[in-house]
């Protein structure tokens, strides 16, 4: 945590302000966030939520032994700040923000007149017709914070277009985790249930990995078509050679093969990406699979592997039970 | 999105390895217990995976608590583990600083409103009840995203929208991985009759 004040010190105002803050003694808010400046802090997270010209900075309120003094001086100052022309007026995140906690706080232009704001600072121009309390200003710029991450979170949440109060979203939102935490648990059942070994197929997984990592569907019907043409490649040498490798790339193989095989009842995206992985050249499979063996298990390499056909046959089934 | 496969597939990585050693531990269990494990083991390589959040902080340390899990933690941790137990430490002490200063400010503002509130809810009911509802869903919210009880309100939401995105990752691997062991169980038992 840094302190405001080593900060302030450091800090000019805006050329442009000099005519304001001439009258205020720099002295005297040396250790304050009296101009309504509010200092970033060393760990940023930077989100820029698609409007352009928002700048996210968290910051950090000033240590507690500094509240005290600082609020105080704030206000007075803010009374001056009122009497500045053009209805200009700069914010402390303090008032907002007494906790101690740190926010992500955005820079917004909104005025007629732009300045050029230093990125480390929040300017916040009062709107027409709008109160220039510094109150109401920080209030002002926590709603639309909070107003952006609910748009985001709209996108994310699905059937959330039509709600607009922020209650309803965090209803929203709310219901969406625990669904997600319910499906979570429900799946953990289901794959105790499935797997009386918790000895999952490693290869098997890594399979799905892969998976995932292709972009692009195949559509359903080449799947079969695909299937059917690759049970014929149940060739005996994939057999053989199958034997004299680690098991655990065998049943990557095999889960592979059995993907293909499966009905296309399964559920899509896991059909398709797997009709997919199996009509490319397996350009991205083999890097990818030779990446993660290298990594995790650095054992047999799949290169002999590569070049036969992933099929949809049983070969696999028929490997378990012999060995 | 190529983050959230990237993250997928860290995932996978990680809870898979985490299972392996759930699974030398013991030999036998029953369903629940398997259940159990397979879900802390998701969660844990889940939070692993995605390491710089606070939330995923906080389920990691939570889980820490238990000795029974510190190995698997740890074991899923390795790459940065070396940086991790600064941080959470460094973070753990800094929420419960504060939780403890939130509760005094409430305290004190709790004090203050309800001198406020004498006046304005006879005017204003409509935006006072709102209000009330947004602090009930905050609240429940908090409960909900791990960590969330030391966080104000700007960063519970990121947090909550961060912790949908990588439960969504979740989901989406346990549920390829349960089908696809289904079909290969499927595929075996057909072989045999």
């Amino acid at each position: 945590m840094f302190t405001t004040h080593s900060r302030l010190d450091a800090v000019k105002p805006d050329p442009g302000m000099d005519a304001y803050w001439a009258g205020l003694d720099g002295g005297a808010f040396g250790d304050q966030l009296g101009y309504g400046y509010i200092n970033p802090n060393t760990n940023q997270r930077l989100l820029t939520l698609g409007n352009s010209t928002s700048v996210s900075v968290s910051v950090s309120v000033s240590p507690k032994k500094r509240k005290g003094q600082s609020l105080q001086v704030v206000s007075d100052k803010e009374k001056k700040i009122k009497g500045c022309s053009e209805g200009e007026s700069r914010t402390t995140n303090q008032n907002s923000n007494s906790k101690e906690a740190s926010t992500n706080t955005s820079s917004k232009e909104k005025s007629k007149v732009s300045e050029v704001q230093k990125p480390d600072y929040i300017h916040v121009r009062a709107r027409r017709g709008q109160a220039t309390d510094s109150h109401s200003l920080a209030e002002r710029v926590r709603r639309e914070k909070i107003s952006e991450r609910m748009k985001y979170l709209q996108d994310l949440v699905p059937g959330c277009n039509k709600i607009t109060g922020k209650a309803g979203m965090l209803d929203e939102i709310i219901n969406y985790v625990q669904s997600l935490q319910k499906q979570v648990e429900f799946l953990s059942m289901k794959l105790a249930t499935v797997n009386p070994g918790l000895d999952f197929n490693v290869d098997n997984v890594f399979t799905k990995e892969i998976f995932q990592t292709s972009t692009s569907e195949f559509p359903a019907l080449g799947c079969s078509s695909v299937d059917s043409a690759y049970y014929q490649l149940n060739s005996t040498d994939q057999v053989v050679s199958y034997c004299g490798l680690d098991m655990g790339i065998n049943s990557a193989e095999m889960g592979l093969r059995r993907g293909i095989s499966a009905p296309i009842s399964v559920p899509e995206t896991f059909m398709d990406s797997s009709c997919f992985n199996q009509i490319q050249p397996t350009a991205n499979w083999d890097a990818d699979l030779q990446n993660l063996y290298k990594m995790e298990f650095e054992q047999v390499t799949l290169i002999p592997f590569q070049s036969h056909q992933f099929t949809g046959s049983n070969e696999g089934s028929n490997m378990k039970t012999e060995t | 999105m190529h983050t959230s496969s990237k993250l997928k597939s860290e995932f996978i990585k990680k809870w898979v390895k985490g299972l392996q050693i759930c699974c030398s531990s013991k030999k036998n269990m029953d369903f629940l217990e398997r259940k159990k494990k397979i879900k802390l083991c998701a969660d844990i390589a889940l939070a692993c995976a995605k390491n710089s959040t606070s939330w995923s902080i906080a389920l990691i340390s939570e889980a820490k608590k238990h000795d029974e899990n510190k190995t698997l933690v740890d074991n899923l941790l390795r790459p940065e583990s070396q940086i991790k137990p600064q941080k959470t430490n460094h973070q753990m002490c800094a929420s419960h600083k504060r939780v403890r200063s939130k509760k005094i400010l409430k305290k004190s503002h709790h004090v203050c409103q309800r001198m406020k509130k004498m006046g304005p809810p006879k005017s204003n009911i409509a935006t006072y009840i709102a209000k009330r509802l947004v602090k009930k869903r905050t609240q429940v919210l908090k409960r909900l995203v791990p960590g969330g009880e030391s966080m104000d309100e700007f960063s519970l939401i990121e947090e909550a929208l961060d912790y949908i995105l990588s439960l969504k990752v979740q989901v989406d691997v346990m549920r390829t991985l349960a089908n696809a062991t289904e079909v290969l169980n499927q595929s075996d038992s057909s072989i045999f009759d």
